[in-house]
Order: structure tokens, then C-alpha cells, then sequence
């Protein structure tokens, strides 16, 4: 059970913390996450403005009647087809149209109650501040599936509903981290002598406390909102209450391509489950690589 | 008085502890080669501004040091009438140093190995032998157990104590030497009920009860009031006198150090620079005096000074980061006493510490001829 | 003679106490008067210190000062304006004439800004100014406080002790402070480095005609910087006059108390001759049990050596601030050398 450390020295001469190069500041680990997160990010970008302007491979509607499920890397179908002789590349890309713009709603709308929320608990007296924990704490007892379905009742099964509901039950944690972290700084001298200084109310509240000290907080809530409602989107299609057939969504392929599986087609199945594991993937690993870059890691 | 002059009670010899700062991937050398001895029924001081490695020294000695490489080398020798031994013994088979040009670049240690015989020599004698109080003394203190528990617990864990009963009489009466006002209802208070200088009175009886032969105190005046700083230096100073106890003083503060000490040693970016009795390390007008020890004396306000309304005199740029250690003497670029002659060696060459008058050593090319 | 920039009437700020599951067994007031009926002005270059132990509301008499805090009563009367009432608007002007240097070094500075960042902050809060005139500005700053060029793109967690205190300093210079409530300017520093503040603290009032409310518990930093002393007991100010007298000649007992324990000073026969009784200066003070007239007879030797007098103890007999020659003023019923 030996276990033996070395500990090396290279340069005589040692400097600042923040001169140093980008490797030696930050772990490994966090660096390849963001970087995989980052380049996550980037294919549904680019993916959403292909769908967008409809310049796939091939049409995701398109019926091939003569090349039903065909295998990965077959004539031009880089993924193959799926049982209708539908490019499931095409369709990958396209089914990301049907969680992109909704999910960026449900964040934008967490984080800007949120915040709201947040700042007004934190920085206000205690009458405010304890009338919007009850509010939040109300709102985060809501279980969120079952709002949904009603919301889904009772109006149509349109996703964007579906988002402001995601959106509007997020705004607790969102609340809850930005009032805790003004919670905490309110300890520490920095806001008052930033009072003391004579800086606007405007300026504390959005240059120190927000753009300083809570652009991880926020960045990181963003990047796992995303990552829940993509898998809120794709949980609902799977179940048939989202994007229906023939639009395709990640759900609804895992759930056509599911009679086929046990035929012993894996592959219009597992294509779009592997999509939204990587894709979630990334988004969370992202949060959490720049999590650890943004948060902990200034100075000694 | 046989004519062998005693042993020590402790005597540090070459210490070198080290850490490793993970963001910066280099040595914090924090005690670099630190010498020093604690004779019998003395009380050594150890004065240095933050950085001097003064604390860290007192924690290899316990053998507290944790993180980093740790203890490297050097020897701790203990020599009571119960126990004598070095206290770092053997501990150099675990660790491979590497030099270049006389700086350690790279250490291998067997962590396991190291820890294993590091606890094989100091558990019998941590708390027991060398019991030790800190600086914070609520923090020190578990706040969920009341006191008189607290100090029962270590009368059980290092005296011969048997009965719980006969372990609370002892604590009682430790809490009673310490001057503490109606001990037998303090004994079942909690830290949070008690102010600073009385926590601090809870931490002596606590380390007192084990009757040791050394005490180390690590700023223990540090951080409490003024009134209350002068009776603690007061209670330690009766303790002194009643049980004859050795103690190892570390502070800042010079007051405090000059109440108690004996023996003085200051100490500067990891090293000893001056050892001596009290009288002529702490005399501002003596004429053997180190630069740094001379400039420490006088950037304290003064009888004079205050008279005199002057500014005070300070030590031009800051303390010593002890990871970017220079080459030569770790004061030479705040010293104000370098003379030509001896510039180039101040700038290249660590001076050795060397006795310049009978039990007086100092560290400086000045003193060398 | 020099103007008067800054006049404390009866300033009063009381905390309201939170309850306690152990509240059932005493009757208590509702409130902890922090600072109570607390008077004093200060002049233009001029330095007063305030100094007592941790607890008796001498740094929250720097915070209300400066509408820090909002105070219960009383007036503060800041370079001629009464600025006890203000709102937040019209305070906003006024305070860049009045500054604090904060105690805690670490929270006082937001960790992820730059050094470089938080001065050009403090440099633009009062107008704009164009980027070269920051830069002439940013470089006189680091200047006059001895801060090296290298630090303005260090965070405060790569600055020492020091350069983070003289950085608070550069950063109130920056806003162009006439009067500096300085909170423990020199506490948690080495002593060399101490030296180097304190230096600075009077160079800076030199040059510059600075009024200092310096607040700290180093008594002899205290004498050496200040033109005059105030010392507080339990929010009140129990003596206060010139520094040479109250380091001198203390009339008060605490103040006494306090000089006399002053490590350096071995003077073990004054403290004798006024038989201190040796429990008479420890234990925390404890708000919650406020001994019915003079505040400090529980812990008072005066007290006990003349017998436990009764006006001590009367509630209806605070002993209040007395003039006993040249502005030297002591609250005591039996103050010493009488």
C-alpha cells in the first residue's frame, strides 16, 4: 500500500496566479468539459439555423419507400433511415427546431424572474423578503410533470405553453441561489463600500452583484435549464403529448422507432436516444466545467 | 549542578518544512532550515511577522503538518526525564529530495509510510509530553460539549486518571489553578457562553492537566482583548513559576514576548536571524543587533516616538512570500544596513546562523569578520 | 482656527435584539443600545481617535456617521449640513466628501474585480472622466499610497495584507475624501506594515488637510496619531480631551484600566496603587444585563474601593459627560485624582 507522492518544482521564479497560462490555472478535467460542452453548444446552433433555413441533407418528410431502414453510411444517408425510409440525420436535425426556441424561453424566463425575484429578496427588508420565499417555496411545490399534463388538458399540446410552465416553475432555484448569494455578500464589506462610495443603487445591483459574483450562478442555470427542458420536450413527444407525427422530435423518433427494436433494428431508436444523451451531456457538463473555472478557482 | 551541562528539553535542529501550492506548481518553503533549542523551566520566544514560518514551526514540532510534503528534514530532539527521543526519526527513509544549485526542486515522499512512523513517534507524547494551545481559543473548543467534559476527556486520554470521578476532581482543580472565577459552575458551561480570555483559561487547563514537560502556545494573546491579553500573560507567567513548566511562546507581538521570554528568537522568511536571552535580542539600543530585529524594534510606537509625534520608522517593501525565495539573505531587499563590501554576498549567499557574542547567534554577513 | 467638518449631537443607534429561546428567564429591553447619546465634533485636519474594547461601539459609530446605518436619534452635522435625515438621493453628492476605510481587508475589496477595475471605479463614481485623465489619475493614486505599477492587474487575493489596505486607502483618495472614518486601519497587519499605514494615514493628512475619525483598539497607534481621544464604554463616551492628557493623566477608571494594560508598560506599581482588583478586566460585557446607572460600576475598582457608593447605582444618576479643564470631559461620579 505504498503511496508515494512527487512534488517538482520547474521554474525558480514564480508569478501571479492570474498570468498564468490557461492550463496551469484550471483543472484538466474542467477545461475538457467546457470544451465539450462548448463544441455540444455549437452543433445545435449551427444544426438549429440549418433546420432553420432548411438546408439539410435530405427532406426529413421525404418517404423512400425503397430504402426502409436502412443501416449508418448507406448511399448518401449518413445515419441511415428509419421505417418509413426517412434520412434520420436529417430528422436529428431537423427535431432540434422543436426544442431550441422553447427551451430558450423557459430560461430566459426563469433567469429574468428569477433574478427579479432574487434581488428584490436579497436586497430588500424582511417583510419583501419573506413574502417572496412564501412565494417561491408555493411555486416550487407545484410538481411540475402534473402541471404540465394540465396545462396540456386543458389548452392544446403546444410546446411553448409547455416552456412558460417549465420557465415560471424555475424561477424558485433561480430566486433562491441569486437571494442566498446577496445573502452572503451583504456580509462582506464590499457592497457597502460600494455604497459608502457613492455608486448608485442601479450600478451595485447589476455591475457587482450581478455581472461580478452571480454570472456563474446565472450562466450555469441556464446551461442546466436548457439541458431539462430539452429532456422535458423529448420526455413529452416520447409520450405523445409534443411534437407529433410526421414532424419529427428526438421523442417521437425514440418512440416510432421502438416497435422496431426488438426486430432487432436498433438503429432508429438509438440514434435520437444517443442524441439527447450527448446533447443533455453536454449542456450539464458545461455548466458544471465553467462552474468550477468561474467560481472557485481566482487567485491562490 | 553535575558538570555535563543538561540536555535541552527540546533542541530543533535544521528544520525544513514545505508545501506545495498546486496553482502556482511550486515550493511554499515555509520553515527553511529553522534551529532552535527550549532548555529546562525557560520559556524561548519566537517573534516574526506573517510568513516568518514561526506557527508552522510550532505544528512540525507537534507533528501537525498534513498537507504538502510537510516535515522533509532536520531533527526535533526531546529530552525530558520521562521520554527522549527525536522526534523525526527514521522519517527520512520515506522522503527522496532533489537539489539544484542548493534549492530543493522536487520531493518524492511515501505519504503512508511517513504518517505511519510519524504517529508511532509522537502519539505517546502529543498532549501528554508537549501539549500545545492555539491561537482562537473558541474555535479550539467543541462547541457542543461543555467545558469541564472537554478537559476531563483529556485528563482521561493522558494521565493515569482511572475513575471518571477522579478525572473531574483533576479538571476541577486545573480549572481552579487557571484563575478561573466560580469553576465549578463554569464547568458545565459551553464555549458560546464564555468570552475569549476565558476559552483561553479552559485551553491552559486543558494542556496543563496532563502535567507536560513542554508547552507550546501558539499566539495565544492574539486576537483577545487588551485587558483580558494582560491577564492571560499574567496567569501564564504564575503557571511558569508554580509548575516549572517550558514553554515555546510564538507571537507577533513583542509586548507579549518580552513579559515571558527568557530566551528570544526572531525569526524571518523561514529562518532563525537572531537567538538570544530576551534582555539583548529585544534591547533597542544594544549595539549587536540584527537589521531586521533593529527595524522590527523601532516601526513600534514608542514612549518617544508618541512624545515626539514622528513618523515611525518602517522596513521598506513588503514581507517575504516564502515561494519566491531569493537567492541570497531573505532580507537583503528590505535591509537597511547593507554596506558595500558586503553587498555582493548578501545578494548570493544565505548567511549562516553564527554566535556572535556568549548565547547570542545571529544570522547577518554583517557579524561575519 | 480651523473649521468645524464634522458635529455628532447625541447620536443614538439601537439594535433590535432578536429573541432568544432563554429570553423567557430575564426581562429584558427590546432593544441593544449600541451607541447611546454619543457628542463630539471634529475639525478640519484634525484626527480623533475613539478607541474601547471589541463590543462598545466604536465601529458602529464610524457606520452611522456615514449613514451606513440608519441612526435612532440624534444629529450629525457634516460640513454645516444636517445630513441626519437625507434621503438616499440627496446623501449621494454628499458622500464623496466622506469616506471609510474598511477593517476587514478581504470583504472590503470585491474579489473579482482588478485592482486597475476598482480604482478607475472610484476614480469615474462623481464624472465622467475621459480615459487619459483616468490613467494621470490612476497613476497619482498608486503614487501617493506606494503601491507599484505591477499590482493594478492583481486581484485582491494575490495582494498582501498591506497593499490591500493602502488599495482601500487609494480607492477613498480616488473619490476625493475630505474626512476618512478609518476602521482598525492598522489591525490585522505585521507591525512593519503597520508602520507603513500609519506613515502613510499622516503623510496623506499633511499633504492633503485630511480629517481622520480614527477608530481602533491599538492604544498606542491611537496616541500616535491622534490630536485627541475619545474612549467609549458600552455605546457611551466615558472620557474625552486631548490625547497627552487622556494617555497621561486618565481621569476615568476604564480609561485607566485600559492604558495601563498596555503589555510594554511594566509599570506594576501604578497599577498597584490604585488596587486594581484582579477581576475587575475580564469577561465580555454583557448588553443584556445593563447595570442601572453608571454602566461600568459592575467592573469599576473605583466602585469597589469607596464602598459601593449609591450614586453608581442609580438609575436616575448616569453620570454625564463633565468638563474638568480645557476640554477635557469625563462621565464619573468619582473620578480620579478628585
Amino acid at each position: 500500500m505504498q503511496n508515494v507522492k512527487t512534488y517538482s518544482q520547474t521554474n525558480i521564479e514564480v508569478g501571479q496566479f492570474s498570468q498564468l497560462p490557461l492550463r496551469q490555472k484550471y483543472a484538466i478535467a474542467d477545461l475538457l468539459y467546457v470544451a465539450y460542452g462548448l463544441l455540444i453548444v455549437a452543433l445545435v446552433l449551427v444544426s438549429y439555423i440549418l433546420g432553420m433555413f432548411d438546408l439539410l441533407p435530405h427532406d426529413p418528410q421525404q418517404i423512400h419507400m425503397d430504402m426502409l431502414l436502412a443501416p449508418p453510411a448507406s448511399n448518401g444517408y449518413l445515419l441511415g433511415t428509419d421505417f418509413m425510409g426517412r434520412d434520420i440525420l436529417s430528422r436529428l436535425i431537423m427535431g432540434i427546431q422543436a426544442y431550441f426556441l422553447p427551451g430558450l424561453l423557459a430560461i430566459s424566463i426563469a433567469l429574468t424572474g428569477g433574478v427579479v425575484l432574487g434581488i428584490l429578496a436579497g436586497y430588500c427588508d424582511r417583510k419583501t423578503e419573506t413574502m417572496i420565499t412564501y412565494f417561491t417555496n408555493l411555486v416550487d411545490s407545484f410538481p411540475r410533470l402534473v402541471l404540465i399534463l394540465l396545462v396540456i388538458a386543458a389548452f392544446k399540446p403546444d410546446i411553448y405553453y409547455i416552456m412558460v410552465v417549465m420557465g415560471i416553475t424555475g424561477v424558485p432555484a433561480v430566486a433562491t441561489a441569486i437571494a442566498n448569494k446577496i445573502r452572503y455578500l451583504a456580509h462582506k464589506n464590499f457592497i457597502e463600500a460600494a455604497v459608502a462610495l457613492g455608486l448608485r443603487t442601479r450600478v451595485i445591483i447589476f455591475k457587482h452583484i450581478l455581472w461580478y459574483n452571480c454570472r456563474a450562478l446565472l450562466i450555469i442555470q441556464a446551461t442546466l435549464g436548457m439541458g431539462e427542458a430539452i429532456l422535458l420536450e423529448t420526455s413529452l413527444s416520447y409520450l405523445g403529448f409534443g411534437v407529433q407525427e410526421p414532424m419529427p422530435s428526438w421523442g417521437n423518433m425514440v418512440q416510432s422507432g421502438a416497435n422496431y427494436f426488438l426486430q432487432g433494428n436498433f438503429w432508429p431508436s438509438t440514434a435520437p436516444a444517443l442524441a439527447i444523451l450527448f446533447t443533455i451531456l453536454g449542456f450539464n457538463l458545461l455548466g458544471d466545467g465553467l462552474n468550477n473555472i468561474l467560481e472557485d478557482r481566482r487567485g491562490r | 549542578m553535575s558538570a555535563a551541562m543538561t540536555q535541552p528539553l527540546l533542541k530543533i535542529d535544521n528544520l525544513r518544512t514545505y508545501f506545495y501550492a498546486r496553482s502556482k506548481q511550486s515550493f511554499v518553503r515555509a520553515v527553511d532550515g529553522v534551529s532552535l533549542e527550549v532548555g529546562q523551566r525557560e520559556t524561548v520566544g519566537v517573534v516574526g511577522e506573517s510568513g516568518s514560518g514561526k506557527s508552522i514551526t510550532a505544528m512540525s514540532v507537534m507533528g501537525l503538518i498534513g498537507a504538502g510534503p510537510g516535515v522533509i528534514g532536520g531533527s526535533i530532539h526531546y529530552a525530558s526525564h520521562r521520554v527522549k527521543k527525536n522526534l523525526l526519526e527514521g522519517l527520512e527513509n520515506f522522503i527522496d529530495i532533489e537539489t539544484e544549485n542548493g534549492r530543493v526542486m522536487k520531493v518524492r515522499k511515501n505519504e503512508s509510510g511517513w504518517q505511519h512512523a510519524s504517529e508511532r513517534l509522537m502519539s505517546d507524547l502529543r498532549g501528554k509530553e508537549i501539549a500545545m494551545i492555539f491561537q482562537n481559543p473558541r474555535a479550539s473548543l467543541n462547541p457542543y460539549i461543555t467545558v469541564g467534559e472537554q478537559i476531563t476527556e483529556a485528563v482521561r486520554l493522558h494521565t493515569a486518571c482511572k475513575s471518571a470521578k477522579e478525572a473531574r476532581e483533576r479538571a476541577l482543580y486545573w480549572l481552579e489553578q487557571v484563575k478561573m472565577d466560580s469553576p465549578r459552575l463554569r464547568f458545565n458551561a459551553y464555549p458560546s457562553a464564555m468570552s475569549g480570555g476565558m476559552c483561553q483559561r479552559v485551553m491552559i487547563a486543558m494542556a496543563l492537566s496532563s502535567e507536560p514537560s513542554l508547552l507550546i502556545a501558539d499566539e495565544p494573546t492574539t486576537g483577545l482583548d487588551a485587558t483580558i491579553q494582560s491577564k492571560i500573560i499574567e496567569l501564564l507567567e504564575e503557571l511558569k513559576q508554580d509548575t516549572g513548566i517550558s514553554t515555546l511562546l510564538i507571537s507577533h507581538d513583542i509586548g507579549v514576548i518580552s513579559r515571558l521570554s527568557d530566551r528570544v528568537a526572531v525569526m524571518y522568511g523561514g529562518a532563525v536571524v537572531e537567538y538570544g536571552s530576551a534582555q539583548s535580542v529585544l534591547d533597542i539600543n544594544a549595539a549587536i543587533k540584527h537589521p531586521y530585529t533593529a527595524a522590527l524594534l523601532a516601526s513600534v510606537p514608542s514612549e518617544q516616538k508618541i512624545h515626539e509625534k514622528a513618523n515611525l520608522q518602517t522596513i521598506e517593501g513588503d514581507v517575504l512570500d516564502t515561494i519566491n525565495v531569493p537567492p541570497g539573505c531573505r532580507f537583503h531587499a528590505r535591509c537597511n544596513q547593507v554596506t558595500p563590501e558586503i553587498r555582493e554576498k548578501c545578494a548570493s549567499h544565505h548567511p549562516e546562523l553564527i554566535e556572535v557574542a556568549p548565547g547570542h547567534q545571529m544570522r547577518c554577513w554583517r557579524f561575519v569578520s | 482656527m480651523s473649521k468645524t467638518i464634522l458635529e455628532v449631537k447625541q447620536l443614538s443607534k439601537h439594535f433590535r435584539r432578536q429573541r432568544s429561546v432563554f429570553s423567557v428567564f430575564n426581562r429584558r429591553s427590546d432593544t441593544i443600545p449600541a451607541v447611546d447619546k454619543v457628542s463630539f465634533y471634529l475639525r478640519e485636519n484634525e484626527t480623533m481617535g475613539l478607541v474601547g474594547e471589541s463590543g462598545c461601539g466604536k465601529t458602529t459609530v464610524g457606520r452611522t456617521i456615514l449613514r451606513l446605518t440608519r441612526p435612532t436619534s440624534g444629529n450629525i452635522i457634516f460640513d454645516g449640513r444636517d445630513i441626519t435625515h437625507l434621503s438616499d438621493q440627496e446623501l449621494r453628492p454628499l458622500r464623496k466628501d466622506m469616506q471609510i476605510i474598511f477593517q476587514d481587508l478581504d470583504a472590503a475589496l470585491n474579489p473579482k474585480m482588478r485592482v486597475q477595475d476598482i480604482l478607475n471605479e472610484a476614480i469615474s463614481v462623481y464624472g465622467r472622466v475621459s480615459d487619459a485623465e483616468a490613467e494621470v489619475k490612476l497613476r497619482m493614486l498608486l503614487d501617493q499610497v506606494n503601491l507599484k505599477n505591477s499590482k493594478l492587474s492583481s486581484y485582491p487575493s494575490e495582494l498582501s495584507g498591506g497593499e490591500k489596505r493602502r488599495v482601500g486607502i487609494a480607492r477613498v483618495l480616488a473619490v476625493g475624501a475630505k474626512m476618512i472614518v478609518a476602521d482598525e486601519p492598522t489591525s490585522a497587519l505585521d507591525v512593519s506594515i503597520q508602520a507603513q499605514v500609519v506613515n502613510l494615514l499622516r503623510d496623506l493628512q499633511k499633504q492633503l488637510g485630511l480629517s481622520y475619525l480614527f477608530i481602533s483598539h491599538d492604544l498606542q497607534v491611537v496616541e500616535l496619531m491622534s490630536h485627541k481621544v475619545a474612549v467609549m464604554y458600552l455605546g457611551r463616551i466615558v472620557e474625552m480631551g486631548l490625547t497627552e492628557r487622556i494617555a497621561g493623566s486618565a481621569r476615568h477608571p476604564y480609561t485607566f484600566i485600559l492604558w495601563s494594560a498596555l503589555v510594554e508598560k511594566q509599570n506594576h506599581e501604578a497599577i498597584q496603587s490604585v488596587k486594581m482588583d484582579r477581576r475587575a478586566a475580564w469577561g465580555v460585557f454583557d448588553f443584556e444585563r445593563p447595570a442601572s446607572g453608571c454602566r461600568f460600576a459592575p467592573r469599576c475598582p473605583v466602585y469597589e474601593r469607596r464602598g459601593r457608593p449609591a450614586e453608581c447605582t442609580d438609575p436616575a444618576n448616569e453620570p454625564q459627560l463633565r468638563d474638568v479643564g480645557e476640554g477635557h470631559q469625563v462621565a464619573c461620579h468619582f473620578p480620579l485624582g478628585s
